[in-house]
């Protein structure tokens, strides 16, 4: 119960009221979409810049440090290969350009693939109900229990290299019960609101009602929904390949991992070669965080501070 | 001395478009053993100043100003642990529904429990028990209600058990906000006679706050009449309400409408202009229309035909659980019956091709009780003035339906150019509901179904509202079916009157007779449980609350239907 007063007080508020004006901008939601960004960039400009071959076996020298520091064979790193090589002679810096924007994308389609299903499943439960509604929600209530890396991994290690799309494919097939449970239960409470009811009075079709009169009220929900299950995806890939169950041919981060641990990366020191792809995985996460923190705020405004 | 005394109370609060001021310079004062009212419509800082004595306001509102004293106690110089210690003890507060404050996984004695040893520290068994059972029996609540959890038992009663709960520790000051708004008026009566009850045998003093002015003038000693934060009038209360002396209190006074009082409507001028239906069919028939739930019976079987060649506004009355919205729903279709038809225009609504169906759409329209649910707070309000009128294929260009959409605005007393082009969320209730109404205007249906259209708004603005769906039925020749619990509205603008009683009609005819000289013993019963705002009026009969609620369950259900008197175009039947 204390009064703000003074100048300073005012300012604070000054500059916390054009916050709570616009939502979207909002320092969590601009930093988190920087870092995803800037590893979107990264993949772009590498493209344009730098050579691509030299991730291939034995382009390069083994086992380089990045520039300004030695191996345990006292090698300086050469300005040729900046964050430095691999065991067998790969350059990180053209593999991370390969393999970073790979990891992302893997992320993205399984969770754009996930939320087309939930989105489909939840209107067609909440909307249709009776049977169709039991059917699904049982579907998703069971799937929610069995933890995907477990079938993934018998998955993968029956069908041997896999691609990235295929990858992607298979995680989708894991992540569409959230969604679902989320949306049915939108789609039965907005049901019985009194603007669908006037929807249904002014003569709308069933598809009216779904796709322009529910559908964006669910837009906060479903950003939500997708960022969480683009970190979910991301887990799931990344923890497939960190165990060698990835696409075999094509470098990503979760596949440069697995090679440092089975090459005895962390006995040797070679730590950029392991903690490199580490920093940037994190670095993905920490970026989705903050967009998805970011989209709390701008969808629920109690989280708005004032 | 005071119980409490609070001296130029301002509270503000900091929003995006600059301070609002909720309350400015507000000094009151209330001994014990006295009751003051606090009335003021949404929004004028009634809840805010009860919060404010507790120290509960909300984020981002704070006390800017003034003094909250109670008896010696400096209420804003208290630490937090200081205040808890003080809430209950001296002062407690019975929030608005307060049947949805009572913990639903803990029994009630549990909770009462609590409060005692919260504040009293370790007391031993026999004591707490007694004190309990003291407690409930203060509010005539019988002991074993104690071992109950919230859920088991009704509306009124959770609401005593709130009482019991607010006066155990015997504080010199009990706030109640709205305590009764959520109950019919049966219960109601109940209600505010323990809270007077306890509350003289306590001697504290108590502050009722609420917008019902009926309730106010059988309630309270003192009024003090709030608008947007400002004290407009404060007196005794006899004086307030025969002799107003501010112009909003006058208005506050003048707008509750009365049974057998003056019409608020004014007398109506515009001829009858109606388009005639199709010749000989009625334009709604009910055809022994029966509704379970389950095992609940929500309507009982009845029939009715209404012909719209002259429209009529027929009300259906009756207290929550009643049936009458269920009514309502399967007016519109949206909830099919168990047994029977609903036919319009002769034509089975349950049967009808896309064809009939969008004609049947097309001329039956309604009103919804809640007007800020009625809007996709997606869309800009006009969203939902445009898209039915170019789906009933009523617009030929942009131009004309922005035109009638200015025209339905200026119809029911809103201005276009300042509510067209909005989100919902600027708008006030009451603007929102004109707009449904301007809605329904535009889209010219036969029937319109109007479900609790006012209960949700301002006491100021209802009458307006009221007056708004009155001319429909005048100047646009629609039909009306009016629900409502509000008798007294019920008894000005219906031509016919129907009182549903747990699914069964009770009484049904022309609203002089059923509501000016009722027979019925229920529709009795309704009629002596309204408040009236004249402190000179018994509030009820001769009998206590608690009699006429054991009378009502005793009710024999086979009490038959009382007719009294027909209007032409409708004719009601019940039974099979």
């Amino acid at each position: 119960m204390t009064g703000m007063t003074g100048n300073r007080a005012g300012e604070i508020k000054g500059w916390r009221m054009r916050r709570f004006e616009s939502p979207w901008i909002n320092p969590k939601l601009f930093w988190g979409a920087g870092l995803l960004l800037a590893v979107v960039a990264l993949g772009i400009i590498g493209r344009v810049f730098w050579n691509l071959d030299l991730a291939f076996t034995g382009a390069a020298p083994l086992k380089l440090p990045p520039v300004g520091f030695e191996n345990l064979r006292g090698q300086e790193g050469a300005w040729h290969h900046p964050i430095g090589t691999d065991g067998s002679g790969r350059d990180m810096l053209a593999l991370i350009v390969i393999g970073a924007p790979n990891s992302l994308f893997v992320g993205l389609l399984a969770s754009l693939i996930g939320m087309s299903l939930g989105i489909f499943l939840g209107f067609s439960a909440g909307f249709i109900g009776g049977r169709t509604d039991d059917i699904i929600r049982v579907l998703s209530d069971v799937m929610i229990t069995i933890p995907p890396l477990l079938i993934l991994v018998v998955v993968q290690s029956a069908w041997g290299d896999v691609s990235l799309t295929m990858m992607a494919l298979l995680i989708a097939g894991f992540v569409w019960q959230s969604p679902t449970r989320l949306i049915r239960a939108q789609v039965l409470s907005m049901k019985q609101s009194g603007y669908v009811q006037m929807a249904r009075l002014s003569g709308a079709s069933t598809m009216h009602i779904m796709f322009r009169e529910m559908l964006p009220n669910l837009v906060p929900y479903l950003f939500g929904s997708f960022i969480a299950n683009v970190t979910t995806s991301i887990v799931t890939a990344v923890g497939l390949e960190v165990l060698g169950l990835g696409p075999q041919r094509i470098p990503t981060l979760g596949r440069t991992i697995y090679e440092a641990i089975n090459a005895g990366a962390l006995i040797q020191n070679l730590w950029w070669w392991w903690g490199i792809p580490t920093l940037l995985l994190g670095l993905m996460f920490i970026g989705l965080l903050l967009v998805n923190l970011g989209l709390d705020e701008v969808s629920n405004p109690r989280l708005r501070k004032l | 001395m005071n119980a409490l005394n609070v001296t130029d109370l301002s509270i503000d609060f900091p929003t995006a478009r600059g301070v609002v001021h909720a309350l400015a310079d507000l000094s009151f004062s209330v001994a014990r053993g006295r009751r003051l009212g606090i009335i003021g419509e949404s929004g004028s800082g009634k809840t805010t100043t009860a919060l404010a004595v507790m120290r509960m306001l909300a984020s981002p509102g704070f006390v800017s100003g003034g003094s909250i004293r109670l008896a010696d106690l400096d209420v804003l110089a208290l630490s937090e642990e200081e205040m808890r210690r003080a809430r209950l003890r001296r002062v407690s507060y019975i929030p608005q529904g307060a049947m949805n404050s009572l913990n639903p996984v803990m029994r009630v004695t549990d909770q009462l429990k609590d409060a005692i040893v919260a504040h009293e520290g370790r007391t031993e068994r026999e004591v707490l028990r007694t004190r309990i059972e003291d407690a409930f029996a203060g509010v005539g609540l019988p002991g074993h209600v104690g071992s109950l959890y919230p859920h088991e038992l009704s509306g009124g009663m959770k609401q005593r058990v709130c009482i019991a709960l607010g006066v155990i520790l015997n504080p010199e000051l009990i706030i109640a906000d709205e305590p009764t708004s959520a109950l019919d008026v049966v219960t109601q009566r109940q209600v505010m006679q323990t809270l007077k009850d306890v509350q003289q045998r306590i001697g504290a003093a108590l502050i009722l706050i609420g917008h019902d002015m009926g309730l106010m003038a059988q309630s309270v000693d003192e009024l003090v009449v709030l608008k947007d934060g400002i004290l407009v009038e404060h007196g005794d209360m006899r004086r307030v309400i025969e002799n107003p002396r501010h112009p909003y209190t006058r208005e506050l006074v003048a707008s509750v409408p009365l049974v057998g009082g003056e019409s608020f409507l004014g007398s109506a001028s515009v001829a009858p202009d109606f388009a005639p239906g199709r010749q000989g069919l009625p334009l709604l028939e009910f055809e022994s229309v029966h509704k379970d739930y389950g095992e609940i019976t929500a309507l009982h079987p009845m029939s009715f035909s209404l012909h719209g060649d002259a429209p009529k506004i027929i009300s259906i009355v009756g207290q929550s659980g009643s049936g009458k919205s269920t009514m309502a729903s399967i007016m519109l279709g949206f909830n099919p019956p168990t047994t029977g038809r609903v036919l319009f225009e002769g034509q089975d609504i349950a049967r009808m091709s896309p064809q009939q169906s969008r004609e049947f759409r097309k001329n039956v329209q309604a009103v919804f009780q809640d007007p800020y649910a009625c809007f996709n707070p997606f869309y800009r309000v006009d969203h939902a003035l445009s898209f039915p009128f170019r789906r009933f294929g009523y617009a030929t260009s942009d131009a004309q339906v922005q035109e009638s959409m200015h025209q339905a605005c200026q119809a029911v007393g809103l201005d276009p150019a300042l509510i067209l082009r909005r989100y919902p969320h600027e708008l006030s209730g009451g603007q929102r509901q004109r707009l449904i109404v301007a809605r329904a205007l535009m889209l010219n249906p036969k029937l319109l179904v109007a479900d609790e259209p006012v209960s949700m708004v301002d006491a100021s603005l209802r009458a307006t509202i009221l007056k708004n769906i009155y001319d429909l039925k005048d100047s646009h020749g629609i039909s009306i079916f009016y629900i409502t619990h509000d008798l007294a509205t019920a008894y000005h603008v219906s031509d016919y009157v129907m009182v549903l009683y747990k699914g069964q009609v009770v009484e049904a005819g022309p609203p002089r007779e059923v509501i000016g000289d009722p027979q019925h013993p229920y529709t009795q019963l309704l009629i002596a449980s309204i408040p009236w705002p004249d402190p000179d009026r018994e509030w009820g009969g001769t009998t206590t609350a608690a009699e006429d609620i054991a009378a009502l369950d005793a009710m024999d259900r086979d009490v038959p239907t009382v007719f009294r008197g027909d209007v032409s175009g409708f004719r009601l039947d019940v039974g099979e």
